[in-house]
């Protein structure tokens, strides 16, 4: 019998130490700030972006659409994005695995405004916890300076609603935004943040190498926020680059066939540097 | 523009606040060649703001105006190409402009 708990205990202990990087899925695109608009390629990746760390296989995702809109009195016009989806095989530092990949017609992207990009992927199982993952994925773009529909909320069954432009950020700003779940806000959210830390290659369909920050802790890896009473976070945007906001489990669905879902909320700003 | 519009129409006291909202944003104006012979002109201004009604002027070589019109409610304003060299101008008033060459306008 105490064998049995020190047993369950090393073995716990091994999960721990588990490098403490949480899952992102990522709606990628290397411009987000455009002075002109044109054909857009667009990588969906499930992985662990810290590190460029092991990527998941995603599977054809249930729903990818874009919103558009030119001006606050603008009208929104949402594009079926699904179709254009093809599979592709995304390379980290320790894994290969199945991603989707799709070029933007110029067409529906040469006009100016607000463009958000969003993601409903499938439930992905995930056999160490014995849970399915859902995270549903904004990234935004703007063309020409012209703002839209981007403080506005998708209606999605969880998203995270931004106080500031997600495409217009400094680094050193503070991004500000509301985490909702069924269109309500969810105060004292767990919020995980990670920052790309491995660029995208396009071509390879790949991170590179090359680190662009160490981190000198686990925790440092993936932060840990919170949300506040009225589901508000506030995070200061340290380096230049990509950071990304996964709340969790803060989607109104909790069951995946028959197993705990996860159904989490994913955001992306990107700064740059003055 | 309405939104100021009416602003000043409903308060008095909220004029000067528009007034300085209206120098604030900044005139947006981008042009695409349709391909079929007509050019697409969308406006607006850096603060959201519809550009409905801004006038808008294509110009030849020579600088005389060929073609005047407005944006319409949806900030757009199309009009067929003109032979030769020409320019659009986004008149939105004074500080409030932007021209643009038609060679820069593209497909
Ligand atoms: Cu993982």
């Amino acid at each position: 019998m105490k064998m049995k708990v020190v047993f369950l205990n090393l073995l716990l202990a091994v999960a721990m130490a588990v490098p403490a990087s949480a899952h992102f899925q990522m709606v990628y695109t290397p411009e987000i700030a455009k002075n002109k608009g044109g054909e857009t390629e667009v990588k969906l990746v499930f992985t662990h972006p810290y590190e460029a760390g092991h990527t998941m296989g995603m599977g054809m995702p249930e729903e990818f659409f874009m919103l558009h809109q030119k001006g606050e009195e603008g009208k929104t016009k949402k594009y079926d994005l699904k179709k254009l989806l093809k599979p592709i095989t995304w390379t980290s530092l320790t894994n290969s695995g199945e991603a989707y990949e799709a070029t933007l017609p110029k067409k529906i992207c040469r006009s100016m405004g607000d463009y958000t990009l969003v993601l409903v992927p499938a439930p992905y199982y995930e056999g160490e916890e014995d849970i399915y993952i859902q995270q549903i994925t904004k990234t935004y773009m703007n063309v020409g300076g012209l703002p839209g529909n981007w403080s506005a909320p998708a209606g999605l069954k969880t998203e995270w609603l931004p106080l500031v432009k997600p495409y217009a950020m400094w680094t050193g700003m503070t991004f500000k935004a509301q985490l909702l779940s069924g269109g309500k806000p969810v105060a004292n959210a767990d919020v995980e943040v990670e920052y790309m830390n491995h660029e995208p290659d396009m071509k390879k369909n790949a991170f590179k190498k090359e680190a662009k920050s160490e981190a000198p802790q686990d925790a440092f890896v993936t932060m840990g926020v919170k949300t506040d009473a009225q589901g508000y976070v506030t995070f200061t945007v340290p380096k230049a680059g990509w950071w990304g906001f996964c709340a969790l489990g803060s989607g109104p669905d909790k069951e995946f066939k028959g197993k705990e879902l996860s159904q989490d909320a994913v955001i992306w700003i990107k700064a740059v540097d003055m | 523009m309405k939104k100021i519009f009416t602003k000043l129409v409903v308060t008095g006291g909220l004029i000067a606040l528009s007034a300085t909202a209206a120098l604030a944003h900044s005139p947006l104006c981008s042009c695409f060649d349709n391909g079929d012979g007509t050019v697409l002109c969308e406006g607006g201004f850096s603060d959201g703001s519809s550009a409905s009604g801004v006038k808008m002027y294509v110009r030849d070589d020579s600088g005389a105006v060929v073609l005047k019109g407005a944006m319409n409610e949806n900030s757009e304003f199309e009009f067929n190409k003109p032979a030769g060299h020409y320019t659009v101008t986004f008149d939105a008033g004074e500080g409030h402009s932007i021209e643009i060459d038609g060679s820069d306008i593209v497909e």
